[in-house]
C-alpha cells in the first residue's frame, strides 16, 4: 500500500513538473508569439528570427520534462 | 577557415580620361569592395558626377523595361543569348529607339482598340435596355419645354409619376428595369426626386436616329469588327514578342550594367583631371588585382596601402571610413550551405571567428541525435537531397541542408546506437508488461538478431524510454553540452586574443570560462558524492561498434580535492569577471553555466518525447493491423476494415511525428547553436564583402569577351 502510494505521489509530482512548467512556457510564448506575428507581418524575412525567439522559453518545459523523467525512472 | 578572409586596402589613381576603362576592369575583377568617398573626406577632392552616357542608358533602360512590361516579357522568358559586342553595337545604332517606334505603333493600336471595345460595350448595354421601350432614339432630346429623364430603376415609378407627364417603363427584375419619363421643364426637379426614391440611375442615350434595335445591330457589327481587329493586333504583338524578346532581355541586362557603371563616379573622389578610388581587396588577390588593373589600363596606378590585421587597435586608429573592414566568409561548397544560420544572427566581424564551420558540425549532429530513428531519417535524407538539388530560395535551401546532413546523422544514430525505425527496435525481446513491438518480431525475421546483435549496445540498442538507459542518456547529453560549451568559451578567448592580445583577451573572457570549468568540476564531485553512493561511475557506451564505455571511481579524498579545485577555480573566475564586468555578473555567469549545461538535456528530452509518441501510436495502429498483442500468447486476427484503418492511422500518425521532428528537432538544434553556444563569443554586426560585379542572367553570351 505504501509503495503504491509512493508511486502515485511520484506520478503526480511528474505530472505537476511538466504541467506547471508547460504553463510557464505558454505564458512566455504567448507574448513572444504575438510580437512575432506582428514582426512577420511587417517583414516576412523575420520568420527565422521569430521562430528562434519562439522556442526560447521551451527550455523551461524541457527542464520540467527532465525532472519528470528523473522522477519516474530513477526514483 | 575560422577567421574571415584577410583584407588589403588599395588606392587606384588615374586620369579622368580612363575612368570608363577602369570601371570596366573593376567590374570584371569581381573582387573590389568599394569604399564610399564621403563629402569633404579629402581636401581638394569632390564626389564625381555620373558619366555622360549613363543618363542616355538610363533613358533607354526605361524604354526597354516599358516595352518588356507591355509585351509580357519577364525573367522567365527563355531567350537566346546575344554576344556582348553585338548587343552594344545594336544599342549604339539606336535599335532601342527604332524597336520602340515599331512596338509603340502596335501597342497604341491595341490600346485604342481596347478603349473602343470598352466604349462599345457600354453603349451596347444601354441600347439593350432602351430597345425595350417603344421610342426612337431621336425622340429623347430636342424639346424646348419638355425634359426627358432616362435611366434604370429598382421599383416601378409609373403610378407615382402618372399625373406629371408621360412615363414609359419596362420592368424586369432579372435584366434590370428601365424607365423613360417626359415631363414639363418646371416639373423636372419634382420628377427627379420621385424617381430617386425608386432607385433611379440615369443612363446616357446614344445619339442617333431610328429605333434603338437598329442602333444595337450597328453597335454589334462594330464590336465584332473591333474584336476581329484586336485579334489581328494581338497576333502582331505576339510576333513582336518573338521577334524582339532576345534583344530586349539582353539590352535590359546590358543597359542596367551601363547605368550602374555610369554612376560609379558618384561614389569616388575626383578632381578636375584625376580620380581616386579606395577599395578593399582580399589580401591573397591584392597583388594580382594591382597587376591586372595596371596592365589593362595604361595611366592608372594602384597602390596597396595596408594589409589590415585583426587587432582592435588598427581599426580604432584608422580613418573613419577605413575602420570597418568587410567580411568575406571563407568556406568550401558544403560548409557554405551553413552560412544561413550564421547570417540569421548577423554577419561576423572581420576580426572574429566565423562560427559557420562549427555550426556545420554540430547542427546536423544534434538534429540527428534528437531524431535518432532510421524510419524518419530516410525521408529526411531524400527530401533534403531533393531540396538541395532543386530549391533556389535560400530559406528552403537552408532547411534542405539541415534535413540532408541531419538525416544522415539520424540514420547513423538510429542504425548503430538506438537500433530503431519508426519507433520500433529492430530486434529485442518481448518483456512482461511492456508494449514494445520489434521489426524482427513483426516480420518474423529471426536472423536479424545475429546481424544487429553484433554491434548494437546490449544486443538490441539503446531504448530512448527504457528506465535502464534514461540516466545514461541524460548524462550523455550533459557531456555533449560541456564539450560544446567548452568550445564556445575557448573561441571567446581566442577572439579577444586576436583582437587585444592574450593577456587582455584572457582578462576579459577568461572569467566566465573559469567559472564554467569550476561549475563542471563542482557538479562532477557533487554528483559522485550525493548520487553515486559507491563513488563509482560505470557508463557502458557502444557506438558504431566501438567501445566508448567509461568506468571511473574515486576515493572520498580525491572527490574532496576535485570539489576544492572546482570552488577555487570558480573563485578565480569570479575575481576576473568582477574586474571586467562588475560583481553582479558573477551570479549571472554561474547560473548561466549551470543552466546552459542542463539546457542540452533537451537532446534527450525531445528524442524521448517523440519515442513516447511513436510507442503509443504503434501500439494503437499495429494492434489494429495485426490484431496481435505484443504478448505472443494472445494471438488474434482483425477484419479487413480494421487493417485498412490501422494502416492509414499508422501512416498519418508517423507523418505527424516526422513533421514535428523537423520543427522541434530542427529548431532546438539551431537554438543550441545560436543561444547557448554563440552567445559565448559571437558579436557579429560585420559588413558583408560585396564586390563590384554583375550577376549575369545569361541573356548576353560572353564568347566574344573571352576571345578578346
Amino acid at each position: 500500500m505504501a509503495a503504491a502510494e509512493a508511486a502515485g505521489m511520484i506520478a503526480i509530482g511528474a505530472g505537476l513538473a511538466v504541467g506547471l512548467a508547460g504553463i510557464g512556457t505558454g505564458l512566455a510564448q504567448k507574448d513572444i508569439g504575438a510580437a512575432a506575428v506582428g514582426a512577420i507581418t511587417e517583414d516576412s524575412k523575420m520568420l527565422g528570427k521569430a521562430l528562434m525567439f519562439m522556442v526560447l522559453p521551451e527550455t523551461i518545459v524541457i527542464f520540467g520534462l527532465v525532472i519528470a523523467i528523473l522522477a519516474i525512472f530513477t526514483m | 577557415m575560422f577567421l574571415p578572409e584577410s583584407m588589403s586596402r588599395i588606392v587606384i589613381v588615374g586620369a579622368n580620361s580612363c575612368i570608363d576603362e577602369t570601371t570596366e576592369v573593376l567590374y570584371d575583377l569581381e573582387s573590389i569592395h568599394l569604399i564610399d568617398q564621403t563629402v569633404d573626406a579629402d581636401e581638394g577632392f569632390t564626389l564625381g558626377t555620373p558619366r555622360p552616357y549613363s543618363s542616355k542608358a538610363a533613358e533607354r533602360l526605361l524604354k526597354v523595361r516599358g516595352m518588356e512590361k507591355d509585351l509580357g516579357i519577364n525573367k522567365h522568358t527563355k531567350t537566346i543569348p546575344i554576344s556582348e559586342s553585338e548587343i552594344r553595337s545594336q544599342i549604339t545604332s539606336d535599335s532601342v529607339e527604332s524597336i520602340e517606334k515599331e512596338v509603340r505603333i502596335c501597342l497604341d493600336r491595341r490600346n485604342d482598340l481596347n478603349q473602343r471595345i470598352t466604349d462599345l460595350n457600354a453603349k451596347k448595354k444601354n441600347l439593350e435596355l432602351l430597345a425595350r421601350l417603344p421610342i426612337d432614339l431621336d425622340m429623347y432630346a430636342g424639346y424646348r419645354t419638355i425634359s426627358s429623364l432616362v435611366g434604370t430603376v429598382e421599383a416601378d415609378p409609373t403610378k407615382a409619376l402618372a399625373d406629371m407627364g408621360e412615363v414609359y417603363a419596362s420592368i424586369d427584375k432579372k435584366q434590370g428595369s428601365i424607365v423613360a419619363v417626359f415631363v414639363k421643364n418646371e416639373d423636372k426637379m419634382k420628377a427627379q426626386s420621385i424617381l430617386s426614391e425608386h432607385g433611379f440611375s440615369e443612363i446616357v442615350v446614344p445619339e442617333g436616329k431610328g429605333s434603338p434595335k437598329a442602333a444595337l445591330d450597328a453597335v454589334n457589327t462594330d464590336l465584332d469588327a473591333s474584336n476581329k481587329e484586336l485579334e489581328v493586333v494581338q497576333k502582331e504583338t505576339e510576333v513582336l514578342f518573338e521577334k524582339h524578346k532576345h534583344f530586349l532581355r539582353a539590352s535590359d541586362e546590358e543597359l542596367a550594367a551601363e547605368t550602374e557603371k555610369g554612376t560609379l563616379p558618384i561614389r569616388i573622389a575626383t578632381t578636375k583631371y584625376t580620380f581616386v578610388i579606395d577599395a578593399w581587396v582580399p589580401t591573397p588577390e591584392a597583388a594580382k588585382v594591382k597587376e591586372t588593373i595596371e596592365a589593362k589600363v595604361s595611366g592608372v596606378y594602384v597602390e596597396i596601402e595596408e594589409d589590415r590585421d585583426r587587432r582592435q587597435k588598427s581599426s580604432d586608429e584608422a580613418e573613419t571610413r577605413f575602420k570597418t573592414v568587410p567580411t568575406k566568409m571563407r568556406h568550401g561548397k558544403t560548409t557554405a550551405l551553413f552560412e544561413y544560420p550564421t547570417k540569421m544572427m548577423s554577419i561576423p566581424k572581420y576580426n572574429e571567428v566565423d562560427p559557420t564551420v562549427l555550426i556545420s558540425i554540430f547542427l546536423p549532429l544534434f538534429f540527428g541525435f534528437m531524431v535518432g530513428d532510421v524510419g524518419y531519417a530516410i525521408p529526411f535524407i531524400i527530401l533534403g537531397a531533393y531540396g538541395l538539388k532543386f530549391a533556389k530560395n535560400p530559406d528552403w535551401r537552408a532547411i534542405a541542408t539541415v534535413l540532408f546532413f541531419g538525416g544522415i546523422w539520424a540514420f547513423i544514430f538510429g542504425f548503430f546506437f538506438f537500433g530503431e525505425a519508426l519507433g520500433m527496435h529492430f530486434i529485442g525481446h518481448y518483456e512482461e508488461g511492456a508494449v514494445t513491438y520489434t521489426w524482427a518480431g513483426l516480420l518474423g525475421l529471426d536472423n536479424l538478431d545475429n546481424f544487429f546483435g553484433s554491434f548494437l549496445m546490449n544486443g538490441h540498442g539503446v531504448g530512448k524510454i527504457d528506465a535502464e538507459y534514461v540516466g545514461m542518456l541524460l548524462r550523455l547529453s550533459v557531456y555533449v553540452g560541456i564539450v560544446h560549451l567548452f568550445i564556445g568559451y575557448v573561441v571567446a578567448i581566442y577572439n579577444k586574443t586576436v583582437q587585444l592580445g592574450f593577456k587582455h583577451g584572457f582578462l576579459e573572457k577568461g572569467g566566465p570560462f573559469l567559472i564554467f570549468i569550476g561549475v563542471v568540476l563542482l557538479g562532477f564531485a557533487l554528483g559522485f558524492m550525493l548520487i553515486m553512493t559507491d563513488h563509482a561511475l560505470i557508463e557502458p557506451l557502444h557506438f558504431l561498434g566501438l567501445d566508448l564505455s567509461i568506468a571511473l571511481s574515486f576515493t572520498d579524498d580525491q572527490l574532496l580535492y576535485i570539489l576544492g579545485a572546482g570552488i577555487a577555480i570558480i573563485a578565480v573566475g569570479a575575481v576576473l569577471v568582477a574586474k571586467s564586468e562588475g560583481a553582479m555578473s558573477i551570479l549571472i555567469e554561474t547560473v548561466d553555466a549551470f543552466g546552459n549545461i542542463l539546457s542540452y538535456t533537451r537532446l534527450v528530452a525531445i528524442g524521448m518525447s517523440k519515442a513516447g509518441m511513436a510507442l503509443a501510436f504503434n501500439y494503437i495502429a499495429i494492434g489494429m493491423i495485426a490484431g496481435i498483442s505484443p504478448d505472443p500468447a494472445v494471438a488474434g486476427s482483425s477484419g479487413i476494415l480494421l487493417v485498412i484503418i490501422g494502416f492509414i492511422l499508422f501512416c498519418v500518425l508517423h507523418l505527424m511525428i516526422w513533421t514535428l521532428a523537423i520543427l522541434s528537432g530542427g529548431l532546438h538544434a539551431l537554438r543550441l547553436q545560436l543561444v547557448e553556444f554563440m552567445i559565448k563569443f559571437y558579436e557579429g554586426e560585420g559588413t558583408e564583402f560585396t564586390p563590384l560585379k554583375f550577376k549575369h542572367i545569361k541573356t548576353i553570351s560572353n564568347k566574344n569577351v573571352k576571345e578578346a
